[in-house]
């Protein structure tokens, strides 16, 4: 048009800009585009196409149910460490933290009132949910001391096999023990009630972290994750319908520090295996039992007390109660939270929270976690403040021994911290 | 050689000649009995330190160790043992599969068999106040979780799921004793040694052995046919099954003792066997059918009782006051048997008087399918995956068993 009037259109627009507007019906929103967005080739040998291959992968994670998430997150088999919750390690804890980003806190969340004497001078202003009366409190205390004589004192048993008396003497009192328990339990914590109780069950979980440099090989430097699995077998777990309320708040900055431990996990010793990638709580994804209250450990013959002594491993008795609970409880709490649709990239929005309680018969330690951050891969960590936490007691005695048909010795306060642990629930 | 060909091979065996693979183990032969003629000197090469042809072989005197060492030990011969005895003793134990089933057992325990559980038993669960919250959805969730959701892999294995079936059953009905306390008082035994003797015809019989899982309470459970009823036992005619032997299939011992134990001391604070639940799991060499299994129940119910009659009025035999009830529970995962026994006697030595009784319930299956995969025949659904054809009477059954006595 400027060609034909050979006029300048500088000075059109300007002294004619209201009529030009009004000519031409002008989108001010954004126009649709009219070609497709300019991305990185998906199929190129290139560095970009690469990232958008793994960011497609993402999306398409992101994108699927649950199931579908869990097999995309473990289909694909490599090498990874094998992390036995009940290991022969010496100082095991401090690895399997940094391993699962946990800081240990010695000692129980406030929730758990300990100390005997708190509870005598202050009796009014206890929460009547949180302790039993005193005749429940009484029958909680004969099945307990009945269960141990069952096995040791009234039944009449072989001798066990050797380096089988765990499973011959304390086994099946344990399970008596938390039968009973649990059913006693039921009137003051209605969740008891839609419980499931699992014996022997099986917990599984697969999770990456850090990364390393491939040494040699056809894929040598480059960079790949370090993958982890747990495979675990409790003695027994109480599985919920619904969740047990936090301790902490989510974003909370605990005082206690994951320890960092530079070298591989090699060192520990930790053995490299491949097989199937399994994530399990216990029961497959349809269970409506699919969060967790309360997992019992046995501490197996070769860890007991008297063995390790005689091994000159007094110190370490403590250190493998607490490198079980962290990581059984790490594998429990991860898998309910994946189970829940989480994972390294969507990180659990709310924590998840567990209890587990070890014993080898006599001793008992008892062991909190919160699960706060999935995010220990290596893209996901890097800005990451988030840290899971353990709570965790020292080894306490329930009772000195069985003498005549009787239990010396019968801790209550044990007991207390027990039926305290059962008694947990949402809201 | 290939399996193909040793399939074939093994088909085609009894018309073969030769047939390698189907040898037979011949019986082992006894050894040759070396007889001592009086008068006759035998003579040996024992003196030539070799063996010269002709002469006998020497018999030396057997070598014994001068202490005890317990590796290298030689049992005596079953005649020189010190509990050898000249009448044998017929003993059930766990692994006997009897031939003729029920009717061997209750001849064997001088029982009258009722078909159907007693009303008294039966209305305990039908009763509201008995049942738990949601009680078909929570039973068929427990049946869900031990056939499928219990491994990490498709299924899981019966001896598995069979146990994890019986132990979610008793927490189901263990979280009523919100409602009922006495069922606190009470616990499980697992493991545990029985032994009962007693004499029937002119053989003397036992039951000894592990079986199952025991459920032991404070208090006994309480009688279930009233005096009347059991006099009139005394008419019955206990069934016979002549050629057949009542005492086959049972383990025949020349070496015993007669105990009568209730596999706990005496002082024990459960005295009073409730319910002692048996597996049939595929686990152990034998299989037990229905009708074996059921026998099974009714012989190790009777031991319990027999045991806990001898503990409190001795071995001899006599009509008790105050009959015991024990109660059973066998299951393969699906098919569920229920028996209850009251001892009224422990006169079981001549046929006539009065008779123990025993009430049963036959194969009261809990679902009919739990399948991993749908049956498709012919792209038509004939059974579909997941649990389907749930009965929810065999739990109200199961249910009221277990509240039997705490109610």
């Amino acid at each position: 048009m400027a060609a034909r009037t050979r006029l300048p259109l500088q000075s059109l627009i300007h002294k004619n800009g209201n009529v030009f507007r009004s000519d031409r019906i002008v989108h001010t929103a954004i126009q649709e585009p009219v070609y497709p967005p300019i991305v990185p080739s998906l199929t190129a040998k290139s560095k970009s196409a690469k990232g958008r291959q793994i960011a497609e992968h993402l999306d398409k994670v992101r994108a699927a149910d649950v199931q579908e998430k869990l097999t995309f997150l473990t289909r694909v088999q490599r090498k990874k460490y094998v992390l036995c919750p009940q290991t022969f390690a010496l100082n095991a804890d401090k690895w399997y933290q940094h391993f699962t980003k946990t800081a240990y806190l010695p000692g129980l969340p406030e929730k758990f009132i300990v100390d005997e004497t708190k509870e005598e001078s202050v009796p009014d202003t206890q929460n009547a949910s949180s302790t039993i009366d005193e005749t429940a409190f009484a029958d909680i205390r004969s099945h307990v001391c009945h269960s141990i004589l069952q096995e040791n004192w009234y039944m009449k048993k072989r001798q066990p096999f050797l380096q089988r008396e765990q499973e011959h003497y304390v086994a099946p009192y344990l399970r008596n023990l938390v039968s009973g328990l649990t059913h006693a339990m039921a009137k003051h914590n209605p969740v008891l009630q839609l419980s499931s109780l699992d014996f022997d069950p099986q917990v599984n979980f697969y999770w990456m972290r850090g990364q390393r440099t491939i040494p040699r090989g056809h894929r040598g430097g480059r960079v790949e994750p370090i993958r982890f699995q747990i495979d675990d077998k409790p003695h027994s777990q109480i599985r919920i319908p619904h969740q047990l309320p936090q301790f902490v708040p989510l974003e909370v900055v605990m005082s206690a520090e994951v320890p960092e431990i530079k070298f591989a996990p090699d060192l520990l010793p930790m053995f490299r295996r491949q097989y199937e990638n399994n994530i399990f709580t216990g029961a497959k994804l349809p269970d409506p039992g699919c969060y967790g209250h309360t997992q019992f450990h046995l501490v197996p013959d070769r860890y007991r007390r008297d063995k390790m002594a005689k091994r000159n491993l007094n110190d370490q008795i403590e250190v493998y109660l607490r490198a079980n609970g962290i990581a059984s409880l790490f594998a429990w709490t991860g898998a309910q939270a994946m189970y829940q649709g989480f994972w390294s990239h969507e990180d659990v929005t709310r924590p998840f929270v567990s209890q587990a309680v070890i014993t080898d018969g006599q001793y008992f330690s008892f062991f909190c976690y919160q699960l706060n951050t999935l995010g220990l891969s290596m893209e996901t960590d890097a800005g990451n403040p988030r840290k899971n936490v353990c709570w965790g007691t020292d080894s306490m005695r329930l009772y000195e021994g069985v003498k005549d048909g009787a239990v010396v010795g019968l801790d209550d306060s044990v007991l207390k911290l027990l039926v305290q642990f059962l008694l947990n629930r949402s809201g | 050689m290939f399996k193909e060909t040793a399939q074939r091979l093994k088909a085609a065996g009894p018309l073969l000649a030769q047939t390698t693979l189907l040898k037979e183990v011949p019986p082992r032969k006894k050894p040759r009995v070396k007889v001592d003629i009086p008068g006759l000197e035998r003579i040996t090469y024992g003196d030539r330190m070799h063996y010269v042809p002709g002469l006998a072989k020497p018999s030396f005197p057997t070598w014994v160790r001068d202490w005890n060492d317990p590796s290298h030990y030689y049992a005596p011969k079953e005649e020189e043992m010190p509990l050898h005895k000249e009448k044998p003793c017929f003993i059930f134990n766990q692994r006997t599969n009897a031939l003729e089933g029920v009717r061997q057992a209750l001849w064997l325990t001088k029982s009258k068999l009722t078909k159907g559980l007693p009303d008294q038993v039966l209305s305990l669960a039908e009763n509201e106040a008995n049942q738990i919250e949601n009680q078909d959805e929570r039973v068929q969730n427990a049946i869900r979780h031990a056939r499928f959701w219990d491994t990490t892999e498709e299924r899981p294995s019966r001896e598995k799921f069979c146990m994890a079936l019986l132990r979610s059953l008793i927490h189901l009905c263990g979280s009523l004793q919100v409602s009922h306390s006495g069922l606190g008082r009470r616990i499980l035994a697992e493991k545990y040694s029985l032994a009962a003797t007693w004499n029937r015809g002119e053989d003397l019989f036992q039951v000894r052995g592990q079986n199952g899982l025991l459920l032991n309470s404070i208090a006994p459970l309480p009688v279930l046919a009233g005096k009347e009823e059991v006099q009139s036992t005394a008419d019955h005619v206990l069934e016979t099954f002549y050629p057949i032997s009542p005492t086959i299939d049972l383990q025949s011992v020349q070496v015993y003792e007669e105990q009568n134990h209730t596999g706990f001391k005496e002082d024990y604070p459960y005295p009073h066997a409730h319910t002692l639940f048996l597996l049939e799991a595929g686990d152990t060499p034998v299989t037990l059918l229905p009708e074996q299994l059921r026998a099974k129940m009714i012989m190790f119910a009777f031991g319990n009782a027999l045991a806990r009659a001898h503990t409190l009025h001795g071995t001899k035999p006599r009509v008790l006051e105050q009959p015991i009830v024990v109660q059973s529970v066998a299951t393969n995962g699906r098919m569920f048997q229920y028996v209850m026994f009251q001892l009224n006697t422990t006169d079981l030595q001549a046929d006539e008087g009065v008779k123990n009784q025993v009430w049963v319930e036959n194969d009261q299956l809990l679902y009919d399918f739990a399948k991993v995969h749908p049956l498709i025949k012919k792209r038509v659904v004939q059974i579909p995956p997941g649990l389907s054809g749930y009965k929810p009477e065999t739990f109200q059954k199961f249910l009221s068993l277990y509240l039997h006595g705490a109610v």
